[in-house]
């Protein structure tokens, strides 16, 4: 179906249904899911809808703190026992039966159950399905696969980047919260054509002329994208570890000072300015990298370098993605740079976003590519700057499992369909 | 009976008033629809907010929390009129594929209320059916509320045949939750 090594990609994993149903079980449940932030509750009993896979979750703060992770649907009939996208309970009784359940899932409430069950129902047997959970630095994780890896090794040396996504931009840990409210919107075509956009496109830049003809960066210089700003020679690396997760990111040949990428702005320019300098005081040598964005396989998908934001692909069909965005702002960055980033955002992402409905109107139309009785003959091509990775290179720091190619490249993309045909063919 | 001459001149103001702004709407359908978006922009003041929040399914006793707050959280679109201008070039540049070919859109605008009158500004009222069609098959369907502060600008700059108001704000209720369209290309 994939021959990453060959560096073609059979058009029939984009548009098969029976492909797609088994990427559910093999590609999808084996694989640890982001479904959200601890920004996102306040207090306990806060709760939040999301997704793993392609299944409804409840992420909710029980009392104490802690993060549970269930599956929304009653273990009676398979009711939602959630019908809200967020809030705050001390319960989620089922709208059917009224099958009620507590934070932790426990099934603490069933009707009739001493006069109709007869007192036999061992109600600890049948509490919502619970989640295995990982936090790592705020964002939240979770996998319903007992015999998967912890999520340390799943991540594997991706740590780094997942670290280094959640650090604000002065690189303090844990440095972000989420803004109010997550893009939700429908694409017609498969998950995959985000996700190896994402793990390392740099290739699509004709795709986004609009937006740099337009300068929607605030930089004050013609681009959409802010680093684009820095003048400092860089090699764009395409790093991709063995779980396919991957990355995109400027490595700068030497540590520089400031310069400015917000200069529409000059208050916010003068936050990214000392933050710049913090960062380079926390990180040493390993400021000259600066990460651009990537993805965990398999369908979430971030970009960061000052401007950060998380997202999935919800499978729904082959031909059919949900997406879901978190938008996050320095916690303790000044009012006016929350309001800078929170606009430079809308204007970019999502389905209002002038660079990403490009990107839309791309994966939709290749979508149609995918499914004639005639083209699905012909494989993609995935062949650009084949044959060329180098492990750990050009800086040994990069971790002894970094393959890592300079420049455009399909590099990250084979990495992705690699790991995704070792799961489909297993 | 007939009404005495002072309700008589102030219901026909209200009626005059009423087809001056359902004037300026259809006047506004035309524009966008005919792509003249440029002349479109004219309509809307210098410090324009134009507003669609994202709605969430929320609890019956948290209705306030059912739409993402304007100049807060994240919206669809929480901007002014620089960037609607900068919306208007980059579909205007042959360039932004997903405006390319360009859509054929038609707004149907109706329920139009003039719900208060304050000074030189009042609060319209009214509901909104796009359709959009696109390339050959791509079909989107929008309908939802839209509230508009509407300002009487004495010395307007741009005279528009439709009169003399202008949209000082607008709020765009959309009726979905999880967008189903997979861009929001045509204004509203």
């Amino acid at each position: 179906m994939a021959n990453p090594a060959a560096g073609t990609v059979s058009r029939e994993i984009f548009s098969s249904e029976t492909v797609f149903t088994n990427e559910l079980e093999r590609v999808f449940a084996p694989s640890w899911a982001f479904v959200g932030h601890t920004s996102q509750f306040a207090a306990d009993g806060d709760y939040v809808l999301s997704r793993v896979g392609q299944e409804s979750v409840i992420v909710v703060r029980e009392s104490g703190g802690a993060i549970n992770v269930l599956l929304n649907s009653c273990r009676h009939r398979g009711m939602p026992v959630c019908r809200y996208d967020a809030g705050n309970a001390s319960a989620f009784t089922c709208s059917y039966h009224a099958w009620s359940y507590d934070l932790e899932g426990a099934l603490t409430g069933v009707p009739r159950l001493n006069d109709a069950y007869h007192g036999e129902l061992d109600r600890s047997q049948w509490g919502l399905v619970k989640a295995r959970v990982a936090i790592f630095y705020g964002s939240i994780w979770a996998s319903f696969d007992q015999t998967a890896p912890d999520f340390g090794a799943f991540l594997g040396d991706m740590a780094y980047y997942i670290r280094d996504l959640m650090q604000s931009p002065d690189g303090e840990d844990d440095g972000y919260e989420v803004i109010g409210g997550i893009l939700k919107w429908r694409m017609p075509c498969n998950w995959k054509f985000g996700a190896e956009n994402f793990a390392g496109d740099h290739y699509h830049n004709y795709s986004h002329r609009s937006v740099d003809r337009l300068n929607i960066s605030l930089s004050g210089k013609p681009a959409r994208h802010p680093l684009a700003a820095i003048q400092t020679p860089y090699k764009f690396l395409n790093i991709a570890h063995p779980g396919g997760h991957t990355v995109r990111a400027n490595l700068y040949e030497a540590l520089a000072g400031y310069q400015s990428m917000w200069g529409e702005e000059p208050e916010v320019d003068a936050y990214f300015r000392a933050a710049h300098e913090r960062r380079q005081k926390r990180l040493g040598e390993r400021a000259r990298l600066v990460s651009r964005g990537g993805v965990v396989f398999p369908n979430m998908h971030y970009n960061t370098g000052g401007r950060s934001t998380i997202g999935i692909w919800v499978p729904v069909s082959a031909a059919e993605t949900e997406v879901w965005r978190w938008l996050f702002v320095p916690r303790e960055a000044p009012q006016i740079v929350k309001d800078t980033l929170r606009h430079f955002y809308l204007r970019y992402v999502g389905p209002a976003g002038m660079t990403e409905q490009d990107d839309m109107e791309n994966w939709s139309a290749a979508q149609r590519g995918t499914s004639g009785v005639t083209a699905r003959k012909f494989p993609f091509n995935f062949q650009l700057n084949i044959n060329a990775a180098q492990r750990a290179w050009p800086e040994a720091w990069l971790g002894a499992d970094a393959m890592v190619t300079a420049g455009v490249s399909e590099h990250n993309q084979r990495s992705f369909y690699t790991r995704w045909n070792d799961l489909m063919s297993a | 009976m007939s009404a005495p001459p002072n309700a008589h001149e102030a219901g026909l103001a209200q009626l005059l008033l009423q087809r001056e702004v359902e004037a300026l709407y259809t006047h506004e359908a035309e524009l966008l629809d005919d792509r003249h978006f440029t002349a479109w922009l004219d309509l809307f003041t210098a410090d324009v907010r134009y507003w669609m929040p994202i709605a969430r399914n929320v609890a019956f006793d948290r209705p306030l929390a059912e739409y993402t707050r304007e100049r807060a959280d994240a919206n669809w679109f929480d901007e002014g009129k620089d960037d609607l201008a900068k919306r208007v070039q980059q579909i205007e540049g042959g360039d932004h594929w997903a405006e390319e070919p360009r859509s054929r859109t038609s707004h149907l605008i109706t329920n139009v209320n003039v719900a208060e009158i304050r000074g030189t500004e009042m609060t319209v009222h009214c509901r909104f059916i796009v359709s959009q069609n696109r390339q050959a098959h791509d079909v989107n369907f929008f309908t939802g509320k839209r509230i508009d502060i509407l300002r009487r600008t004495a010395t307007l700059q741009v005279a528009h045949r439709a009169g003399t108001f202008q949209v000082a704000h607008r709020t765009i209720y959309l009726d979905q939750s999880v967008l189903l369209a997979k861009s929001l290309t045509t204004f509203f």
